[in-house]
């Protein structure tokens, strides 16, 4: 059966076709074209081809990661948004909840809503918190209201009315009003509606607010370009399944990814964490700190224990990634933070000094140095001046890159307003863009008690592993493991993604009292009907798993705990009360058990496709799991069960450093990219045959030796093709590893081995380059 | 001092050390956030963490209330001062609400707790929580009209409220016997105590790894370094003293207004804040007890230096706090205080004004004041089981024009806490709210204008509730600042849509159900002549609804009809 994931970004989209028999994986490149995605979907789809022929109409499914929809949030580029409120509350999105984001500089400013007060139009109604109308919905409000839209040029609304998590009426009354009034001669112009209700129905109006603003906002985009692959896929002749990626590292079908694209913001950066997950466990590392830079932007995740962090609110677009920096969302994803660095991050001379991003070239017209008509300096630039580049084989070698053109943009735009010289202004771009990423990093890592010395860093995406051993160093991280496919290894990781729903309810029900197991049973009955609904085909093997919001009644905080497997009975309530006590008492170091306890949020996940293991995902009361379906095909391939069920890695053996010939054993859970190939078909982690002469460098280039105080000079560096690389072979920094879709730098003093896994292992030297070689000299 | 040790800290583990202890004061402010029971401390943010070694020097603070933190060394020396190192055992908290020893009002209670390494005393945890109710005279315990401090609820001297861990039912007995809120003052008393035992682990952890002479050695490298850096700072400022003034309101009882007057002294690389040239002490609920004073003086040297600084001892060993005793900076008890929160704006606009003397930039016009009422009673609605409430609001409006660019619509001045979201405020007590929007044309007009004025209304659903006011700007417009117009005036009215009475900023009511409380903050003050103002950003404000069209011909000269 042959898979194939596709990985969207703001730059480039990267490719991944695995044949599930043979485990054997192609990858290939090319740049997004942000205008029509499709385009450039078509265009990686040939060259995959081009490499290991196959028809789309063999393709059993297709996987896409997606992060439109973040770019338009970050560059606010979103349709054209109204929202719709309760009268007298028409500044709730603006407000936000007032706190600064730092409370001692009181010359910042709030992130930029996405809807403009313009914009914000309000109706009459009123609900109470318990769901009780205080007052009617006013058709005529709404009627004027939708006007108004209507006159603004509006192409998608959001609903957030007060209390709507506790009565959905008005909400669902307002939205068909509108619909039917903006769909309706003369107008005829569908909008599209998001009510708060559906896409996040959680107490709290200015969390709920931003967040089915957002969704509004990304809707008409994602549409788009979901329609746009659709139609180039099926012109194609594909008749098989299409998922996307969820920012909670889940898959959903194309009909709810556009009707909650909300939960597809973190898309491709969650399928990076799961890339990451799956590399780490093939090397024996089970904490890591998870680096993927891409053309864009550049995100941090982290893996404790093996298993990724996922919260159930986070914010995108933040600033110097402080709390209430950013606008909130309150649906689940994969724990990361984001910051405007990439490749493509613009440079520029600020204030006196240099400046890179958060504004993009991206990849139309992208950097000076693809001659696209973008004159604009970035840190691609930079890097390719600085030699770390081969303008040759850049993205595969199918983006012609031109050198002089990065020199003059870099001069022009940094050296000259600065008074520095080239290499100086460009090494200048190239460790601000480290210093914003090490930013990042320790946001995630030492100011969230995580000692980076008991991490390893996963580095991948174009621009990861040029960046990583340097930032590994600033931060004390002593590994770096750049794994096969570094470059698309966002789309590796839709490969080692399930297929999940989840969905949520806010309703307030004390544990304690009498009657609560006939409520909870209601309750889920409820929210397992709407997972059906969502999955499709009623008979389906589900597997299930469903977690509460719990607090002491009177708080206002909740842990989220998963409820006791098996079917509801009268004693679910106290076994979800006592997980509840322990979980209290494990995060704070005392439990209530005195206090009485209550639910406030309930989420129910149904994973389809799967035979449901009574060990961990109990199914729901009144549930039919294990039923066979009509539909045969799993969902997600074999490594599937990896997430959802016990997570068991096999131990792969570490390469030890006297194995250089041993292929560890290729069982287990499987997704080892054994027999991988690189985009040019070339065999990959084969071993060496004959053992261990040392590879041999490609060629060598000259590029740029940073030395103390900024200075540095020009040195020779050997390039190794990572294609030729094999099992066991090691190597000493200076040194380029190039390889089709991405490039390491291993900077002096670093030293890489090849493990039986394919993945470059780096140990990263503690000290710079440039202590070392003075204290050389002192000594000498 | 050892400067010997100090050395050997390398610079990797002093920063995995100076970040982990700055994590684990945020650690504790999450687990109070997160296990408290009242609106104030869980929504609002009303509370702060910090963490200090053996001998009682501040090492890290989390991003919290200004308020608190400038209090909080304070507080160690007067825990210290009755309490031997030698008295102190694993579990114990030591709580204290005094308005001289804390942060100036009783439902400020601090907790600290001694933290043990290796069966040794290596530090102390401290947090404080703002607690829905410590008794006195009006739910809430913050009333302004009043003459003396025992009129304002329970007074709390440093007493062991926890040994080994658990609250001690009999001390326990004694605060939750005079307090409104038993339940919550009591969950809250458990979510500080749950906050220093995070602080406990973590910290005996990090010395378990590190070792007790590293991680002493790297305070010393952090204070001495923070210290040096403020020096810096200071000494790149010029020499000389620049003073400023203004007032408020009144003080609810003799209807004069108070002089707020600093004078800020720089010399080489140390600078003295002195109040002493302000009103006296009086005789309502509004005094800033020196802690308090300190507190905000600090706040406002670092924002004018550098907003990032760490924030510990180091930092606050060049600055001097002054303020002649039996002032209205420096109250002696029984001066009441309840009510002082409303101070602290009109105090750092007056640094401010000071520091604008002294160079151009940074600078700001006046804030939109905010409002801080308490509506206080028995939830007498069917089926509430005549639970008591306490309604505690925060209510912010805008930040004047700042020298380059407008002030920030509805952000927290100051203090810093968020707001309380409605749908959680109408969950809890027996109100309704009935509006939250802002005022347009209420913002000061200028080249950058100010941050507009809010208008929230809020009606009664209780039979009957008492409300105690707490705001200013309703008789002294925002001053604009560079030319800048005054924002415009705040009010407060009752019932708009009956009678409408106009109330005092600062007055105690009784209110009786259905009736409606509209408080509308004044609107910040603009920056910069408004002629200078462009005219895209008036068209833009005028399409977004913050000007009205004949504010925008008046105040800005704009033909609304060239408008596209």
């Amino acid at each position: 059966m042959l898979r194939l994931a596709i990985d969207t970004g703001g730059t480039f989209t990267d490719f991944v076709l695995r044949d599930e028999a043979s485990r054997a994986s192609w990858f290939a490149k090319t740049l997004s074209t942000p205008s029509d995605p499709a385009r450039a979907t078509l265009e990686g789809i040939d060259r995959l081809a081009s490499v290991r022929p196959f028809r789309l109409a063999d393709v059993a499914q297709i996987l896409i990661a997606t992060t439109v929809a973040t770019n338009a949030i970050l560059e606010r580029k979103g349709g054209r948004t109204a929202l719709v409120t309760t009268r007298g509350f028409r500044d709730v999105l603006i407000m936000g909840r007032s706190k600064r984001f730092d409370t001692y500089d009181l010359w910042l400013d709030k992130p930029r809503p996405l809807v403009p007060r313009r914009a914000i139009f309000e109706v009459d109604e009123r609900i109470a918190h318990d769901g009780e109308v205080l007052q009617p919905l006013a058709p005529e409000s709404v009627a004027a209201a939708a006007d108004r839209i209507a006159a603004a040029g509006v192409e998608s609304v959001a609903v957030c009315l007060l209390h709507a998590y506790a009565n959905p009426a008005h909400e669902r009354a307002a939205g068909d009003l509108l619909a039917e009034r903006l769909g309706r001669p003369p107008r005829n112009r569908p909008v599209s509606i998001s009510l708060s209700s559906d896409v996040s129905p959680r107490r709290r109006e200015y969390e709920r607010t931003s967040t089915v603003v957002a969704n509004a906002y990304v809707k008409p985009i994602v549409g788009r370009f979901l329609a746009g692959l659709e139609a180039a896929f099926a012109s194609l002749g594909f008749t098989g399944e299409l998922r996307i990626m969820q920012s909670n590292g889940g898959l959903t079908t194309p009909a709810l990814a556009r009707e909650y694209p909300v939960n597809i913001i973190e898309s491709g950066p969650a399928a990076g964490v799961l890339a990451s997950r799956a590399t780490g466990a093939r090397e024996s590392v089970e904490h890591v700190i998870t680096f993927d830079m891409g053309g864009t932007t550049a995100k941090v995740g982290v893996i404790d224990g093996g298993e990724p962090v996922v919260t159930s609110t986070f914010e995108v677009d933040g600033v110097n990634l402080r709390k209430w920096s950013g606008l909130p969302l309150d649906v689940p994803a994969v724990e990361l933070v984001e910051i405007g660095a990439g490749g493509g991050s613009i440079a520029s001379a600020r204030l006196g000094v240099v400046s890179v991003g958060p504004e993009s070239a991206g990849a139309e017209p992208g950097p000076a140095c693809y001659g696209r008509g973008g004159g604009r300096a970035t840190l691609t630039d930079a890097n390719l001046v600085l030699g770390y580049l081969d303008p040759e084989s850049f993205a595969g070698g199918q983006i012609r890159i031109d050198r002089p053109a990065a020199e003059r943009a870099t001069r022009a735009q940094v050296g000259e307003p600065l008074g520095l010289d080239l290499a100086a202004a460009a090494w200048g771009v190239h460790r601000i863009a480290n210093a914003n990423m090490e930013r990042a990093l320790r946001s995630m890592s030492i100011e969230r008690g995580r000692d980076p010395r008991d991490y390893a860093m996963v580095a991948f995406g174009g621009a990861g592993p040029l960046h990583a051993c340097a930032l590994a160093r600033s931060l004390g991280v002593p590994r770096v493991i750049v794994p096969r496919g570094a470059g698309v290894a966002s789309a590796i990781g839709l490969l080692e993604a399930e297929r999940n729903f989840t969905v949520s309810l806010t309703r307030t029900l004390e544990l304690d009292a009498a009657g609560a197991a006939g409520e909870l049973a209601g309750l889920f009955a409820g929210l397992e009907t709407r997972v059906r609904a969502l999955a499709g085909g009623a008979g389906r093997p589900i597997a299930w798993q469903r977690h509460a919001h719990l607090r002491y009644a009177g708080q206002g905080f909740e842990l989220r705990v998963p409820l006791p497997p098996g079917p509801i009975d009268d004693e679910t309530p106290k076994r979800l009360r006592e997980a509840f006590d322990s979980a209290y008492e494990g995060e704070y170091g005392y439990a209530q058990r005195d206090q009485p306890a209550e639910g406030t949020d309930w989420f129910l996940t149904g994973r389809p496709g799967e035979a449901t293991n009574p060990g961990t995902a109990a199914k729901a009361s009144g549930g039919g799991g294990g039923e066979s379906g009509p539909e045969a095909a799993p969902a997600a391939g074999p490594q599937a069960g990896a997430r959802g069920g016990e997570p068991s890695p096999r131990t792969v053996e570490a390469d030890a450093g006297s194995d250089a010939d041993t292929v560890p054993d290729n069982e287990g859970r499987g997704g080892r990219e054994d027999r991988l190939a690189a985009g040019t078909g070339t065999p990959a982690n084969e071993p060496r045959a004959g053992g261990r002469a040392p590879p041999e460098p490609a060629g060598t280039v000259t590029a740029w030796q940073p030395g103390a105080a900024g200075g540095g000079t020009w040195i020779d560096w050997p390039v190794f093709d990572r294609g030729a690389l094999r099992a066991g072979d090691r190597l000493a920094g200076p040194a380029i590893v190039a390889e089709p879709e991405s490039t390491t730098l291993l900077p002096a003093g670093d030293t890489a081995r090849v493990s039986g896994e394919g993945n470059l292992v780096i140990e990263v030297s503690a000290k710079e380059p440039m202590e070392r070689r003075e204290r050389r000299e002192r000594n000498a | 001092m050892n400067d010997e040790r100090t050395a050997t800290v390398d610079p990797v583990t002093l920063s995995v050390l100076w970040n982990g202890l700055v994590s684990i004061a945020d650690d504790m402010g999450t687990t109070l956030r997160h296990t408290a029971y009242s609106a104030a401390v869980r929504e609002g943010d009303d509370f702060s963490t910090g963490l200090f070694d053996a001998r009682g020097r501040l090492v890290a603070q989390g991003n919290f209330s200004p308020g608190h933190l400038g209090s909080m060394p304070w507080v160690v020396r007067h825990v210290l001062d009755h309490f031997a190192p030698g008295d102190f055992e694993p579990g114990d908290c030591i709580l204290l609400n005094d308005s001289f020893m804390g942060s100036g009002h009783y439902p400020d209670c601090f907790m600290t707790s001694p933290l043990f390494a290796d069966g040794g005393l290596v530090g102390f945890a401290v947090n404080i929580a703002h607690h829905a109710d410590m008794g006195g005279a009006v739910p809430g315990s913050q009333i302004v009209d009043v003459r003396e401090a025992f009129q304002e609820g329970l007074r709390i001297l440093p007493v062991r409220i926890a040994r080994g861990g658990d609250l001690r039912e009999d001390v326990l007995r004694l605060i939750l016997g005079n307090v409104r809120l038993p339940d919550i003052v009591r969950g809250d008393l458990l979510a500080q105590r749950n906050a220093n035992a995070v602080a406990a682990e973590r910290y005996a952890g990090l010395v378990g790894k590190y070792g007790l002479d590293l991680v002493e050695a790297g305070i010393n490298t952090i204070l001495d370094r923070s210290e040096a850096r403020m020096r810096e700072l200071i000494a790149a400022l010029p020499d000389g003293t620049w003073s400023h003034e203004d007032f408020m309101d009144d003080d609810a009882r003799t209807g004069e207004p108070l002089r707020f007057h600093v004078e800020v002294s720089v010399d080489g690389d140390s600078i003295v804040l002195d109040w002493s040239g302000s009103s006296g002490q009086v005789e309502a609920g509004i005094n800033s007890y020196i802690n308090y004073t300190r507190a905000y003086s600090g706040f406002a040297v670092k924002v004018f230096t550098d907003p990032h600084l760490p924030q510990n001892e180091g930092v606050n060993r060049p600055v001097e706090i002054r303020a002649r005793p039996g002032s209205f900076f420096n109250p002696q008890f029984p001066a009441p205080s309840s009510g002082r929160a409303i101070n602290q704006i009109r105090m750092f606009e007056v640094v401010c004004g000071a520091f604008a003397k002294m160079r151009p930039e940074p600078a700001m016009a006046s804030f939109s004041h905010w409002s801080n009422p308490v509506i206080g009673g028995v939830d007498d609605r069917p089926g509430r089981a005549n639970r008591p409430f306490v309604f505690y609001d925060v209510i912010y409006g805008g930040y004047g024009g700042r020298s380059h660019k407008d002030g920030a619509e509805a952000l927290c001045p100051v203090f810093n806490a968020s707001n309380i979201p409605v749908e959680v405020h109408e969950s809890q007590a027996p109100v309704c709210v009935r509006r939250l929007e802002f005022l347009p044309d209420s913002a000061g007009a200028g080249r950058f204008r100010g941050g507009c004025g809010v208008r929230k209304d809020v009606e009664l659903l209780a039979s009957r509730a008492t409300v105690s006011l707490s705001g200013d700007r309703h008789r002294h417009a925002p001053p604009g600042l560079a030319g800048g117009l005054p924002g415009a005036r705040g009010e407060t009215v009752l019932n708009p849509a009956r009678e409408a009475e106009r109330l005092a900023s600062k007055e105690t009511r009784d209110l009786v159900r259905g009736d409606v409380l509209s408080f509308r903050l004044s609107g910040a003050g603009g920056y910069g002549p408004a002629a200078e103002r462009g005219e895209e950003a008036v068209r833009r404000d005028l399409a977004d609804g913050y000007v009205t069209a004949g504010a925008a011909r008046e105040i800005y000269g704009f033909d609304t009809r060239k408008t596209p």
